[in-house]
């Protein structure tokens, strides 16, 4: 795993703009960033990400399969107790998932260390599955990159492949799409998600969260007040629980993606339990609960709240150093704690690795580097090969 | 050897602007005909002076018909990657240069915009109308919505139309509230300007 400099394509932004990437430069600063990438080898990435994915992807849904039964566990990941019955429910039906990522601190030798898995509301999809595609087509185009060079990277194909079977699953040809508002960053990857079930042959009718309405029969509408009968929602589903709507669920008979299991899936008082159940698992990191620290807490640790979004809130305690903190919103859900990793470092850079997996299919990676050890939504986006 | 990425990706479809949009043929006449029950008048007027001159009453209503238009029309209008692919649709000097945060490309001037229902209580429906003197288009003289429909010669201007010709997407439930999902962003947004996704 190296980090090599290489000439950008002169005209990307053109391209950006033809292609609609709106969001590769943020708060004035560049998230896409081509100036370098990022060089594995076909057995890093074979042994050391697509494999340990597979597994604990598996390893998280047995964890799953214990939560949903177990009300002091549901409690345990702040989930309020009208939606246990509903997601027991999703589960046992096991309504279809489309995606998610697992954020690995890996620097190219031994394990792979996981950080923590979003499964509900992944974002920097677009990039990884179709700009950096583009990118490595490009760069091989102008002889930069050789002929055989490849890329861990089949989301687009998946993606497209389970919006068919999920389409079949329940028997749609259309669905709907929803995203906040003032985020141009949430809106392309709903966008390209729209775009991936258009290849797959089905619509998309995208509708703004806060745009959503509740019908007099207790469904949810959109803007021109069809009934929502499928929804995908780039949007947590804790937050969905705690908001007025949030009573409304259980009734509006939406088949949600991602499914309510996910609320469990994506929680991370996932990540005590899988230590707990696999202790010692060679891509697994100590961790414990607040209430329930360990005899011998470990000199560095990780603090993080069980619902935060892109580094925020969390509190770093690396060994005889003081402690560092991200601000932000969250926290009154309670915390986690987590053995000290820190990330590796190229140059300057502090490089996390998110492992995606489309349903249970592991599809690609994509590597995002931040100047702090805490990577945030300010942090920037970077190409990868296989060679 | 196999590879680990996507073998192909249609660039095309993953295109995001300049790309033509096929204007349907015959929706129209479906539309116009099919929907006995619920038609309505629609006139297309060239300018509010003309919308003004039939209804004298509702002069503020011409005006804000054609200012919201003229918005739709540059939201919904085809847009091109060169002013010469837009005239080859629209005709010679039919086409204006648009920039906004999607980019920069061309579009054709709106040519009128159709309006009905003006005096229900219920509200009036609008649309941007758009018109083509291309040689080279088989819409030649014709009015065209955005969506593609074709409404015929550029010399009819009163039409008994379906709601749907405005509207699309039927009406099938009744919504007494909006706005109960969001609220988290609105309280977590304070932190920060930074924030760019609700996602992770």
């Amino acid at each position: 795993m190296l980090r090599l400099p290489i000439a950008e394509r002169p005209d990307w932004q053109v391209r950006a703009r033809e292609y609609g990437f709106h969001f590769h430069t943020m708060h004035g600063q560049p998230y896409w960033d081509e100036s370098a990438y990022y060089r594995f080898s076909l057995q890093q990435i074979e042994q050391d990400l697509e494999d340990p994915s597979a597994e604990i992807h598996q390893m998280c849904l047995d964890i799953v399969e214990q939560v949903v039964r177990d009300e002091a566990l549901l409690t345990q990941c702040a989930i309020p107790a009208q939606f246990w019955q509903p997601i027991l429910d999703s589960w046992q039906r096991r309504d279809p998932s489309l995606y998610s990522r697992l954020d690995f601190c890996y620097d190219g030798n031994g394990p792979a260390k996981l950080y923590e898995n979003n499964a509900d509301t992944p974002t920097s999809l677009y990039e990884s599955g179709f700009w950096q595609w583009l990118w490595l087509e490009e760069q091989v185009d102008r002889g930069l990159l050789p002929r055989q060079a490849d890329q861990y990277n089949s989301l687009q194909e998946k993606l497209i492949r389970r919006w068919a079977q999920i389409a079949q699953h329940y028997g749609i040809e259309r669905v709907h799409m929803a995203c906040c508002m003032d985020t141009d960053e949430d809106r392309g990857t709903v966008q390209y998600l729209q775009d991936c079930a258009a290849a797959a042959g089905i619509g998309s009718d995208f509708v703004y969260i806060e745009d959503i309405g509740l019908s007099d029969t207790g469904h949810f509408t959109d803007l021109t007040d069809r009934p929502i009968d499928t929804l995908f929602k780039l949007y947590p589903w804790e937050f969905m629980f705690d908001e007025q709507y949030g009573e409304a669920i259980p009734a509006a008979d939406v088949q949600w993606i991602e499914p309510m299991w996910k609320a469990v899936l994506s929680n991370k008082a996932l990540l005590p339990l899988l230590w707990q159940r696999f202790e010692g698992h060679p891509n697994l990191l100590p961790a414990w609960f607040e209430h329930a620290p360990p005899a011998e807490i470990p000199d560095g640790w990780v603090r993080k709240p069980l619902f935060s979004r892109e580094g925020a809130n969390i509190t770093l305690q690396a060994p005889g150093k003081p402690a560092v903190s991200a601000p932000g919103p969250y926290g009154e859900e309670g915390y986690i704690y987590q053995a000290y990793a820190p990330l590796p470092r190229f140059g300057n850079n502090h490089t996390l690795i998110g492992a995606w997996l489309v349903d249970d299919q592991p599809a690609g990676i994509s590597v995002r580097e931040d100047s702090s050890l805490i990577t945030q939504d300010l942090s920037r986006y970077l190409p990868h090969i296989i060679a | 050897m196999t590879r680990k990425r996507s073998s192909t990706i249609n660039l095309a479809q993953m295109r995001k602007h300049f790309t033509v949009k096929p204007l349907a043929l015959g929706v129209a006449s479906v539309m116009l005909s099919a929907c006995g029950g619920d038609r309505q008048d629609a006139t297309v007027y060239t300018s509010v002076d003309q919308c003004v001159n039939d209804n004298p009453e509702q002069a503020n209503i011409c005006q804000t018909a054609y200012q919201e238009a003229l918005v739709e029309a540059e939201r919904t209008a085809p847009k091109y990657r060169s002013e010469q692919d837009c005239e080859y649709d629209f005709g010679p000097n039919q086409c204006r240069v648009v920039n906004n945060n999607q980019g920069s490309f061309f579009m054709p001037f709106m040519a009128g915009f159709m309006l009905s229902n003006l005096l229900s209580p219920g509200g009036y429906y609008h649309q941007p109308m758009f018109a083509s003197y291309s040689p080279y288009s088989r819409y030649r003289y014709r009015w065209l919505t955005a969506d593609g429909y074709d409404f015929g010669d550029l010399r009819k201007r009163h039409y008994k139309v379906s709601k749907r010709t405005f509207n699309p997407k039927p009406s099938v439930s009744r919504t007494i509230s909006r706005g109960g999902f969001g609220s988290s962003v609105r309280a977590k947004s304070s932190w920060g300007s930074g924030k760019s996704s609700w996602g992770g």
